[in-house]
């Protein structure tokens, strides 16, 4: 077996800025050790150099990176291999599990034929018999196999499989050539909570049963300690603490680990709930006392009335992605929309915003059914603002600030003064002073910026309504609590009701007044958020918990057996 | 507790089988892409019968230039020519002659329009197919290399150069080339298929055909490999950043494998609309590449029928030209089809 080294490596990269050459250390003096067979957690914010250090195993830096420091793969020195060597090293010795299966999958081939390609590639000495190809078809077959997934997903292109299917591929290449080491980058990011569970299961099950060494990266704790004995946390390049994965989730000392474990709150933990780092609501059970709560009127703002929308599908007939939707949401309240991929809450929030027409029921704002005609939808999407997942896509690049959310205004022609209203809501937004972001483009702000420049944009408006649609699913943990705490006080500062559209429980929580839970576009259970996810009743909605965090188990995965499940729950991952 | 929370509905494309469903819509593809290049035809059929009556010039007092012909001629002349008809009685007997196969009859030429093309379509295709197979494949060598090495002498040189041909006209390339080594060089022959009069067979008949060849050949190669290059060179700096080129370095391919094996092949998919489209628009610039070398070819023909105005002979040598770029767009669309998977599911 491989006992992989860091020693006070250094990786510095060199880049082209405006004040002429610079040098940015990612990795700034890491050692560590990964002994064989043992499983190590690497933690942190995007940034952090935690995926440069784990591509620097196989020697994979772009070609503006430097290393210093010693990489030792056994007793090899990685940064001395030959590249004949290095080649046979890859793959055969340490493997890894990239994040995002969507693009680490090349689009235009089969994936059997991308697991098999290892094989050819290493089929040399006690592996020479996968020179033959029915060799290799045997063990591409056994690899699947090993995943969960049927022999004939093989056969499939990577944009014919879902997200989860694709980590699986994605694990199945990596087992391929029995390396002693696997490195998994982020391997559950874009996969949603119960197909998250099913990957972290495999690769456990997969680990324990082999003996492997594992190197996880992830920025949730929670996913780490599912999977490994140790976690090791990193903040800018330097490794800031380390221990076992239970008391690092439990009693984090370094206060940047503090507030990655709070990122992620734990069900059913009153002193995360409606309360942030920045920000408490005056009726959380941890209020400062003397906190005066400021009552908001609370009426209905937002209903779906026997709501259904249908898409025909290709040759399998019509594909019900909401089914008879009933829900009301009022002013002063944040209603938490949960459910899988797939499970048409992306949908039924569209609906509500008028951009997709119901195919039977009535969507009805402050009372009144909303017209499709172009005048009525126009004021009703004043009144009713929406924020997008990704901010980085959902701005445009070459717009400032000051552009981006004066649009709004000048489109509705708001009275006042277009910088008053701008600088308003920028502060509304907690973006301050507002001026210092009037000329600033994306591309120049920190992810939870952005996100706040979109906020702020609906704000401009001055809606009634904001329906945000997993509003903080790509931003860092750090940032994450931020924009949270921000629609928290929205609400309760301003009155301003939200629809929050997120498949993170977690997320509700932290902020949430009232939770519906949706299922194969059906509401399946509704209420405050301390019944439904305290005392749930439905089947789904306990799942939906199972694998989640709580004060029970604050790890992150299903615990079930694995083989059992692991073919039928496949028809349940979405692609995201 | 799976059982009842099971969701085979919900996914689409996992239905029962796990085989991915394939194949079966071919037919529907192909079938709807060739309805599609049928109404395009029919739409150049129409277009080329009218387009060429609104063109100015009387094609009989042309046929009568330089003659001694008196009005009354003239007059006999436009009645053969079925000219004196009302237009819509003309149309007719384009369409009802389409049908059969027939062109109409070349005022100029004194034959049908059909022989003419039929005999000058081989030439031009042996010309302009030459010569998109070099620059495509020219082009594509060069711009993936280029891209590969972006920055390098080699990148800068070659994309320097494929500009500088770019922006050269045809005709004076053409014109430079055969001052140059046609005559002041006298290397290749001027102009035509063959030497005039030859009576040779086999293999020095073709060894004479190729000296003929190679001139209009490097012209037309010249003009048109950059944009080959150009856009292979692009299309693959784009694929470079992509993750599974990580992916494939990380299982220990070669650097050319990774370039040849998976980076290239995702490259080609914008590059391969581009080669297609120009293939038509290529046999359309033959014109210029063919009356600069005098080459018996659809250009040269065309050319001449300008000139006259030949009314029979520019409607023929449209509607040979529109198929052609017709034709290439529809097997662009079916090979796009069998290199992208993506595009069968939809």
């Amino acid at each position: 077996m491989l006992r992989l080294e860091f020693r006070d490596v250094r990786i510095t990269y060199t880049t082209q800025t405006a004040s002429g050459r610079g040098e940015i250390a990612a990795v700034d003096g890491v050692s560590l050790v990964v002994e064989p067979g043992s499983t190590v957690g690497l933690a942190g914010e995007s940034g952090c150099g935690k995926s440069t250090l784990a591509v620097s195993v196989l020697r994979l830096l772009p070609a503006n990176a430097k290393v210093e420091g010693k990489i030792l793969l056994g007793d090899e020195n990685v940064s001395e291999l030959s590249w004949g060597r290095l080649r046979s090293v890859r793959w055969t010795e340490a493997s890894i599990v990239f994040q995002g299966a969507m693009h680490s999958l090349n689009p235009v081939r089969k994936v059997r034929d991308q697991i098999a390609e290892a094989l050819i590639i290493h089929a040399k000495g006690v592996d020479a018999q996968y020179k033959q190809e029915s060799a290799r078809t045997a063990r591409v077959n056994e690899l699947l196999e090993q995943v969960g997934l049927p022999k004939a997903k093989g056969l499939s292109y990577p944009h014919e499989l879902s997200g989860g299917q694709k980590q699986r591929i994605m694990i199945a290449m990596a087992l391929a050539c029995d390396p002693d080491l696997i490195i998994a980058d982020e391997p559950t990011t874009a996969l949603d909570v119960v197909v998250q569970a099913q990957v972290l299961d495999l690769l456990t099950a997969l680990v324990r049963d082999r003996g492997l060494s594992l190197i996880m990266i992830s920025h949730d704790l929670s996913v780490l300690a599912a999977t490994c004995e140790r976690i090791v946390v990193m903040q800018e390049g330097r490794i800031v603490e380390q221990g076992p994965s239970l008391k690092i989730m439990r009693n984090p000392q370094h206060p940047h680990t503090q507030a990655l474990a709070s990122a992620f709150p734990v069900i059913g933990d009153l002193s995360s709930r409606l309360k942030l780092p920045t920000y408490t609501a005056p009726n959380a059970p941890h209020a400062e006392p003397g906190a005066a709560s400021v009552p908001h009127e609370s009426r209905p703002a937002l209903a779906a009335r026997d709501l259904s929308v249908t898409f025909s599908a290709r040759g399998s007939g019509a594909v019900r992605a909401v089914d008879s939707v009933n829900l009301t949401c009022n002013t002063g309240e944040i209603v938490a929309l949960v459910g899988q991929s797939g499970s048409g809450k992306t949908t039924l929030a569209r609906t509500l915003l008028g951009l997709q027409k119901p195919t039977s029921g009535e969507v009805l704002f402050e009372g009144t059914p909303l017209s499709h005609k172009r005048k009525a939808l126009k004021v009703y999407r004043r009144a009713v603002q929406f924020v997008l997942q990704d901010p980085t896509a959902a701005l445009n690049p070459k717009h400032s600030v000051y552009e981006a959310v004066a649009e709004g205004p000048r489109l509705h022609k708001l009275d006042g003064d277009e910088r008053d209203i701008v600088a308003a809501a920028l502060a509304k937004a907690e973006l301050n002073p507002p001026e210092k972001f009037f000329t600033a483009i994306p591309q120049e702000l920190s992810g939870g910026q952005r996100q706040r420049v979109v906020i702020a944009g609906a704000l401009a408006l001055e809606p009634e309504f904001l329906v945000a649609d997993e509003p903080v699913a790509s931003l860092d943990a750090s940032v994450r609590a931020g924009v949270l705490a921000l629609l928290l006080k929205l609400k309760c500062e301003l009155g301003l009701g939200a629809l929050v559209i997120t498949h993170d429980l977690g997320l509700a929580w932290n902020i949430a007044d009232r939770v519906v839970v949706m299922y194969q576009g059906r509401i399946v259970e509704e209420g405050p958020v301390e019944e439904v996810l305290l005392n749930p009743q439905h089947e789904y909605t306990r799942r939906l918990l199972s694998v989640v965090p709580t004060r029970e188990s604050p790890v992150a995965t299903a615990g079930a057996p694995l083989r059992e499940q692991a073919l039928e729950n496949d028809a349940q991952d979405g692609v995201r | 507790m799976s059982n009842a929370l099971s969701t085979q509905d919900l996914v689409p494309g996992d239905h029962g089988t796990d085989e991915p469903p394939r194949a079966s819509s071919w037919l529907k593809y192909t079938a709807m892409k060739a309805g599609g290049a049928l109404i395009s035809l029919i739409m150049v059929v129409l277009l080329g019968f009218f387009a060429f009556r609104i063109l100015p010039g009387d094609p009989v007092r042309s046929l009568a230039d330089g003659r001694r012909v008196s009005v009354e001629q003239m007059d006999i002349l436009r009645e053969q020519l079925g000219l004196n008809d009302p237009l819509l009685a003309q149309f007719w007997r384009y369409l009802t002659e389409l049908f059969q196969g027939q062109l109409g009859y070349s005022y100029t030429y004194n034959e049908p329009v059909v022989n003419l093309i039929a005999t000058r379509i081989g030439p031009t295709v042996l010309l302009t197919g030459t010569a998109a197979i070099i620059s495509v494949v020219l082009g594509l060598w060069l711009g993936q290399r280029a891209a590969w090495r972006r920055g390098s002498l080699f990148d800068k040189t070659q994309t320097g150069l494929a500009l500088v041909f770019w922006s050269v006209p045809t005709f004076w390339l053409g014109l430079l080339l055969l001052l140059l080594f046609g005559g002041g060089l006298q290397w290749f022959p001027t102009g035509g298929l063959v030497t005039a009069g030859t009576t040779e067979t086999g293999l020095p008949l073709i060894w004479d055909v190729i000296r003929h060849m190679t001139l209009p050949v490097i012209t037309m190669v010249a003009v048109v490999y950059a944009q080959y290059l150009m856009v292979m060179r692009a299309s693959l700096l784009e694929e470079m950043t992509s993750d599974y080129l990580m992916t494939a370095r990380a299982k220990g391919l070669r650097e050319d494998e990774v370039r040849t094996k998976h980076a290239v092949p995702n490259a080609l998919l914008p590059t391969v609309t581009l080669i297609f489209l120009t293939l038509g628009g290529l046999v359309g610039g033959a014109v210029t590449v063919e009356t600069v070398f005098s080459w018996p070819g659809l250009g040269y023909l065309t050319f001449q029928a300008l000139s006259a105005p030949d009314f029979p002979l520019l409607q023929g040598t449209f509607v040979v030209f529109s198929s052609i770029v017709i034709l290439m767009n529809f097997f662009a669309d079916l090979l796009y089809r069998v290199l992208d998977p993506r595009l069968r599911a939809a």
